[in-house]
């Protein structure tokens, strides 16, 4: 496959008089982890919810496996392949985990018993089956986090949107998160995710995009962006510069 | 195992709800008391009705308090087609709901994109302008209502002067459907979207629930019931006028059952009612007098009550594993 799954080509987004993107194109190759990173403000969130459908560009396009997705609304970029999650953990918390899944499910499969033996499936997958007829308002923060990736999962999505998925959860949390994401990865899920907790991400994913001031900064091995002057500046301030 | 337990809990509910009907039904031979029998046709359409309301309110969370404007345009479409054009009211029935149903989604159209308290400000507005409409059309009667005329006692014309009983079957009937439909939509693809969208509609729409369209669905199927329920009404009471069908007290007393018992579950409404209608028919009759407005202060103290004590409801009371199990 030459064609990338996800492309987005000289993205705008304005608020009022604020810019939060300009033109940003990126790419992001099937079977990948992409990492979309940089210090805060700096239009990750924003272009985020640009490919996920929650806001419409200002100008520009996406571009999703051959589809110009620009204008489609979220529900239907999820029928499309595209699946999320939320920085903020939005769970359907009257709901048992189960059936928070089974939302996710539904989109796929419209036999009730088969969305639940898929939303099954899903919650093993990810560490949750003991916890399936709980609540979700009585998860801890990390399953909460678990669930937000489960859903999403169980929509079958080409490409996983983790939004700082793993920030905030204590190491141990964390680590078992990576080992989560690698273990879709597997499966053959391509994922991009935005954090800014450089440690977890960098080891992580397979090539990372740093923002800075709503525009792409650098891009390109993990390993290579970490000693890039550039983003230390744009991290740490010009003092900091080493070979700047 | 899982699945098991959830098949079970749903086999056993219908069970329960088949044994509850069969004994409604047989107590008839018991109960010969005509007032009595009046209470219990009021408390099963107010049952009803309530649990309708609970498919759009309570499981897709969107907070009606206009549904009188659909109970009333349920009332006046039997009651015109059958006085003005002889049409029998089981047609007055079934179109009194689809013209329900097709006001909700107009109405739906506009509304269902404001939230929370904006959206219910909204309901109450349009049923009032509902009523003040009905108020003025000299063709459906104005403020003096249509008198429904007595052809005889009859299944097909759906009048019974003598007995109260046809009445009662059939507000029996309604209610097992209300029930039925509420069940069968709870495990289905709509029932999961509906509550997806009540507790958060922005992640339902990343796992591809077109939120809209849910809304409009659950407003067609409820604005449907409830429009089947006036036109029983209208029948039970022969006589019907815009306040009577159609004020704002009917938006109040479909949610209040629901409210009581439980909003947003399968037994809550039904529950609901039987406690509050009984409880009302019987202040009103013995505390009443020219008190009225009795029954009122007991809605209002039990309302308070509940929402102090057990705010999801007294359905928490009879099954408490339902919604916490595995806590």
């Amino acid at each position: 496959m030459t064609t990338p799954l996800l492309e987005t080509r000289g993205v705008w987004q304005r608020f009022g008089g604020l810019i939060a993107n300009s033109d940003v194109s990126i790419s992001v190759d099937r079977g990948e982890i992409v990492g979309l990173i940089g210090p805060n403000g700096a239009g990750k969130s924003t272009m985020f919810n640009l490919i996920a459908g929650v806001y419409t560009p200002s100008q520009g396009s996406i571009i999703f496996d051959g589809e110009d997705i620009t204008r489609l609304p979220a529900a239907e970029r999820c029928q499309r392949g595209i699946g999320r999650t939320f920085q903020v953990v939005k769970s359907f918390e009257t709901m048992t985990v189960i059936d928070n899944v089974i939302v996710g499910a539904l989109i796929r499969n419209t036999v009730m018993r088969v969305a639940r033996q898929k939303a099954r499936e899903v919650l093993e997958f990810c560490g949750l089956g003991p916890r399936a007829n709980v609540l979700a308002s009585d998860l801890i923060p990390s399953e909460k986090r678990r669930l937000e990736v489960a859903r999403a999962l169980a929509t079958e999505p080409k490409l996983l949107l983790l939004d700082e998925c793993l920030t905030g959860l204590t190491p141990i949390e964390a680590q078992k998160g990576v080992e989560l994401v690698r273990k879709v990865r597997d499966t053959g899920v391509t994922i991009l995710m935005v954090e800014h907790v450089m440690e977890i991400v960098m080891p992580l994913v397979d090539r990372a995009i740093v923002l800075d001031l709503g525009k792409v900064l650098v891009e390109g091995k993990p390993t290579e962006v970490v000693r890039d002057p550039k983003v230390i500046t744009a991290y740490l301030g010009d003092r900091h510069a080493v070979g700047a | 195992m899982m699945d098991t337990s959830f098949a079970q809990r749903r086999r056993r509910d219908l069970i329960v709800a088949a044994i509850l009907a069969a004994l409604a039904a047989i107590t008839p031979l018991f109960v010969k008391d005509v007032y009595v029998q009046n209470i219990m046709v009021l408390t099963l359409m107010w049952g009803a009705l309530s649990q309708s309301w609970n498919i759009l309110s309570g499981y897709c969370g969107q907070i009606s308090l206009g549904h009188a404007l659909y109970f009333g345009l349920g009332a006046y479409t039997t009651a015109l087609l059958f006085t003005k054009f002889g049409v029998l009211p089981w047609f007055g029935m079934i179109g009194g709901g689809i013209i329900s149903a097709l006001i909700a989604m107009a109405l739906g159209y506009p509304c269902f994109r404001l939230r929370g308290h904006y959206f219910v400000i909204a309901t109450i507005v349009i049923a009032e302008i509902g009523l003040l409409l009905f108020h003025n059309w000299d063709w459906a009667g104005a403020a003096l209502g249509i008198d429904i005329p007595v052809r005889g006692d009859s299944w097909l014309k759906f009048q019974f002067t003598r007995s109260k009983l046809p009445y009662f079957y059939f507000a029996l009937a309604l209610a097992c459907v209300a029930w039925f439909v509420t069940w069968w939509l709870e495990d289905s693809k709509w029932g999961f979207w509906w509550r997806a969208v009540k507790d958060n509609p922005d992640a339902a729409e990343s796992l591809g629930v077109v939120v809209f369209n849910s809304k409009m669905g659950a407003a067609a199927v409820s604005a449907f019931l409830v429009a089947v329920g006036g036109s029983f009404y209208a029948q039970f009471v022969s006589y019907i006028d815009p306040e009577s069908v159609m004020g704002f007290q009917f938006s109040l007393l479909m949610a209040l059952p629901a409210v009581l018992g439980g909003i947003g579950t399968l037994w809550g409404p039904m529950l609901g009612a039987v406690i509050l209608i009984p409880l009302t028919e019987l202040t009103r009759s013995f505390i009443g007098g020219s008190g009225r407005g009795v029954d009122l202060i007991v809605y209002g103290g039990l309302i308070v009550a509940i929402s102090l004590a057990r705010p999801q409801g007294l359905i928490g009371l009879f099954s408490p594993g339902r919604k916490e199990t595995a806590r």
